[in-house]
């Protein structure tokens, strides 16, 4: 295959990126937001956070797996 | 165009995403198992010589016995917020899988590949974590309660359901597998860009901070998964 189109490929496929950092923006806007209405709540807020990052963080590492697929396995 | 991209010890970089192979007396044998069993080896003997002089230790805690009570306690609090009957139970589970993937991963700083970049590590990570939920639900509900807990809302969410909880292990799985493989890829550009003092402070990053937080991320989730299955 060209090499070139495997190189644009996997731009595109790093392009998960934006929305893993999207939501992960939003989620800590909004708990910033609700440990600043409620302080005694943090804790159970950070955990849930965590647990939401974790899942958004995923979508943004199997972008970078599949680009990384591509660069060194596909182009290889 | 990869053919530049080469390690030190002459392996293409992009075949560091297979299974690594190494040769003893003749026998192939897969690298990242015999580093694992070298590890729990050494776990282990570390273990016990903190097990034998756990008998001599005063009331108050000091020193290494402060540190060691502080993680035992803080994943056993961990536990029993999410599975609060069965936290003596799971909290040892989860400090295992803690313990194994933070030292697998770290000892990527002595040069030694880590043993959660290799599928097989991170997929026997998942698969037993899965063990470990079915077998608490199968213990806890029994298998009636289990399929009816499954088909909660009504039984139409039944298939749904069962996918779910058998894709979780495989996501735990490439989850643990892909960040530890990027950390380490990414290293070893850097180690191609600029041997010399850029790495050492890049790896607290990429070594470091990644292996601390995907063994806080699968513990969490392995205590996650418990709870959803149990609730």
């Amino acid at each position: 295959m060209e090499l070139g189109l495997i190189a644009i490929a996997a731009a595109i496929a790093a392009l998960t990126g934006i929305g893993a950092a999207l939501g992960m923006g939003f989620a800590t806007g909004k708990a910033v937001e609700s440990v600043a209405r409620q302080p005694e709540a943090s804790g159970k807020i950070s955990s849930s956070l965590m647990l939401g990052l974790i899942m958004m963080e995923t979508t943004a590492i199997y972008g970078l797996f599949v680009a990384i697929l591509l660069i060194f396995v596909v182009a290889a | 165009m990869t053919s530049s991209l080469m390690l030190s010890s002459g392996m293409n970089l992009g075949e560091s995403i297979y299974p690594e192979m190494i040769q003893i007396g003749g026998v192939t044998l897969p690298l990242s198992g015999m580093i694992g069993t070298a590890l729990v080896l050494i776990l282990l003997l570390v273990a016990y010589f903190i097990r034998r002089s756990m008998k001599n230790w005063p009331d108050t805690p000091r020193g290494l016995q402060n540190v060691i009570e502080l993680i035992v306690d803080t994943v056993h609090n961990f536990a029993n917020d999410k599975v609060s009957p069965y936290a003596d139970a799971l909290a040892p589970f989860t400090l295992t899988f803690m313990v194994y993937i933070l030292f697998g991963t770290c000892i990527e700083l002595f040069g030694i590949p880590p043993i959660t970049k290799d599928i097989n590590c991170a997929l026997a990570l998942g698969l037993t974590s899965f063990v470990i939920v079915n077998v608490m639900a199968l213990r806890v509900l029994g298998l009636h309660g289990r399929i009816k807990h499954l088909a909660t809302p009504s039984a139409v969410v039944l298939p749904i359901k069962v996918l779910t909880d058998c894709i979780a292990p495989l996501s735990m799985t490439l989850r643990l597998f892909a960040n530890i493989l990027v950390g380490y890829l990414i290293m070893h550009l850097i180690y191609l860009f600029c041997p010399v003092i850029l790495p050492g402070i890049l790896s607290v990053y990429f070594t470091l901070l990644h292996a601390a937080i995907q063994c806080y991320v699968f513990g969490t989730l392995n205590l996650n998964y418990v709870q959803e299955a149990l609730e």
